[in-house]
């Protein structure tokens, strides 16, 4: 299975209700934005990623693994700051923060995905006021990915059978090669999303306006806590940087 | 000549084929098994879509893992199963002339290739149609044509019977039938007894990835078949009830009972 980032663990990340670590991904991408600082930008992804193995027992390492695809933004930014700001070291550490405040964005969101299984933090969304039909839709896209994979595969095996050669030619060719095996594919889609309508409504979607959920989720003590917690420091942080001028530096004069 | 020499095929660590040898040739092979006892794996592996983990697939001589699907294309054609899982041109003709033009083959030869596959399946005169608009059994011999018009000494059905009703399977069935005769060999992947006991002349039995019986048609019915988690066509017990023996048609069954 691909795009399956949950990872069953017994933490307090996984069992705090959705909608507490939803608005907590919120906050800490806000936190990340107020500051330019270094000297905030770093410990903060710091801080990051240890509440990750503290609190959600997930490891470094596999945390690390999942910002691979940001490797070669991060390099860029790395290599160029120092190229273009002086004096270079700061230019370099700039790149360095900034790099991490990248990171930092992804990291917060992958913590939300691996701690969350994929209904409950739809569910979670769903409850802060997102439209079910919404949520629904992107439940389904989700679940499809893997069988709409599965076709293409077929497909390509099919089309091969027949004489195409995939991996040859110039990338003018490749591209005009795709299109024997997105064909097949859109049409496939496109009649399975059919069925799923026609299944969905012999099931009375959207019958009655109010829905009520089999899998229920509610705000216990704990998570009001917790989000009694992130809320503060959030305002602590925004104190910091607002009324003490912390964590600001001057780029560009 | 298909050769499999002691095929092993894993996914991922888990042993799919566990060690297959098979002779193939000019007949009708029928390979059956329950879901999920390599089959299908087993089919892939003639035409070079997957290559053996161990033991090797020998294809008139050439090894599968030293050619490319393309190149063994020529040789071996491989029917899917959906036959919409292929189709994308506009025109039925031009559906059919793609394998052939990727062989390189000039115009004049990708028309005659066409006009012929698409009458060896009796659907001369279908050039301009589009290939989603055909009905189930037109799509399927249309699916055959498309491997066909590339010329291949070996065939692979996967299924090609599956969902079509009475008239379309017996369009299919003729089908099959003429290729043999002219030269094909066949191999018929597929869970219809029936289709099995009318059409084949050997079956390969797969389970758990390895042949649990490979032989003439008649000796495979004698087996257990429920054991495996096959039916007994219903023909074959009427003609046990009736005292007339092994059977292969009604026709047959009527000319015994007549005697």
């Amino acid at each position: 299975m691909i795009y399956q980032f949950y990872v069953e663990r017994d933490s307090l990340l996984h069992s705090l209700d959705p909608r507490v670590k939803i608005i907590g991904m919120l906050i800490g991408i806000t936190s990340l934005m107020l500051f330019n600082d270094p000297k905030a930008l770093i410990p903060l992804f710091l801080f990051i990623l240890l509440s990750g193995r503290v609190l959600g027992k997930l490891g470094i390492g596999e945390q690390l693994r999942l910002l691979k695809p940001l490797l070669f933004i991060v390099l860029l930014t790395v290599l160029i700051w120092p190229l273009v700001y002086k004096p270079r070291l700061i230019g370099l550490l700039l790149g360095v923060s900034f790099s991490l405040r990248l990171l930092g964005f992804g990291l917060i969101t992958f913590q939300l995905l691996m701690t969350t299984r994929q209904r409950e933090l739809i569910l979670g969304f769903v409850r802060l006021g997102l439209p079910y039909e919404l949520g629904l839709t992107l439940t389904i896209a989700l679940r499809y990915i893997p069988t709409l994979y599965g076709i293409a595969s077929t497909i390509m095996d099919a089309q091969r059978s027949r004489g195409l050669e995939l991996d040859r030619g110039n990338l003018l060719e490749r591209i005009r090669k795709t299109v024997p095996i997105l064909i097949p594919l859109i049409v496939a889609s496109l009649k399975t999303a059919h069925e799923l309508s026609i299944a969905l409504e012999s099931r009375a979607f959207g019958a009655s306006r109010r829905r009520t959920f089999y899998r229920d989720i509610s705000m216990k003590r704990r998570d009001y806590l917790a989000l009694g917690i992130l809320l503060t420091c959030f305002a602590s942080l925004f104190y910091l940087r607002f009324v003490l001028g912390f964590g600001h530096v001057v780029i560009y004069r | 000549m298909i050769r499999v020499e002691s095929l092993h095929f894993a996914y991922d660590g888990r042993e799919v084929l566990r060690g297959i040898d098979l002779v193939f040739g000019e007949e009708i092979l029928a390979l059956v098994g329950p879901n999920g006892s390599g089959k299908t794996t087993l089919a892939k592996h003639l035409n070079g879509l997957l290559k053996p983990t161990r033991g090797r697939v020998l294809v008139d001589g050439m090894d599968t893992r030293e050619h490319t699907v393309a190149e063994l294309s020529r040789k071996v054609g491989y029917v899917f199963q959906n036959p919409e899982h292929m189709f994308f041109e506009e025109t039925v003709f031009k559906e059919v002339a793609f394998g052939p033009k990727n062989l390189g083959l000039d115009e004049s030869e990708v028309e005659e290739r066409v006009r012929w596959a698409l009458g060896a399946v009796g659907l001369g005169g279908f050039e301009e149609r589009t290939p989603y608009s055909l009905s189930g059994g037109e799509k399927q011999r249309l699916a055959i044509a498309c491997v066909l018009a590339m010329r291949p000494k070996y065939l692979i059905l996967d299924e090609p019977t599956t969902g079509l009703d009475w008239k379309a399977e017996r369009s299919v069935v003729e089908t099959i039938k003429s290729l043999r005769e002219d030269g094909h060999g066949i191999l018929l992947i597929t869970h219809d007894m029936d289709l099995v006991l009318e059409l084949a002349e050997r079956v390969v039995l797969l389970e758990d990835g390895k042949k649990a019986f490979d032989g003439p048609v008649e000796e495979f019915f004698s087996l257990d078949l429920e054991s495996y988690g096959l039916e007994r066509p219903e023909l074959l017990v009427l003609a046990e009830k009736l005292g007339a023996g092994f059977v292969r048609s009604v026709e047959e069954l009527a000319g015994r009972v007549k005697q």
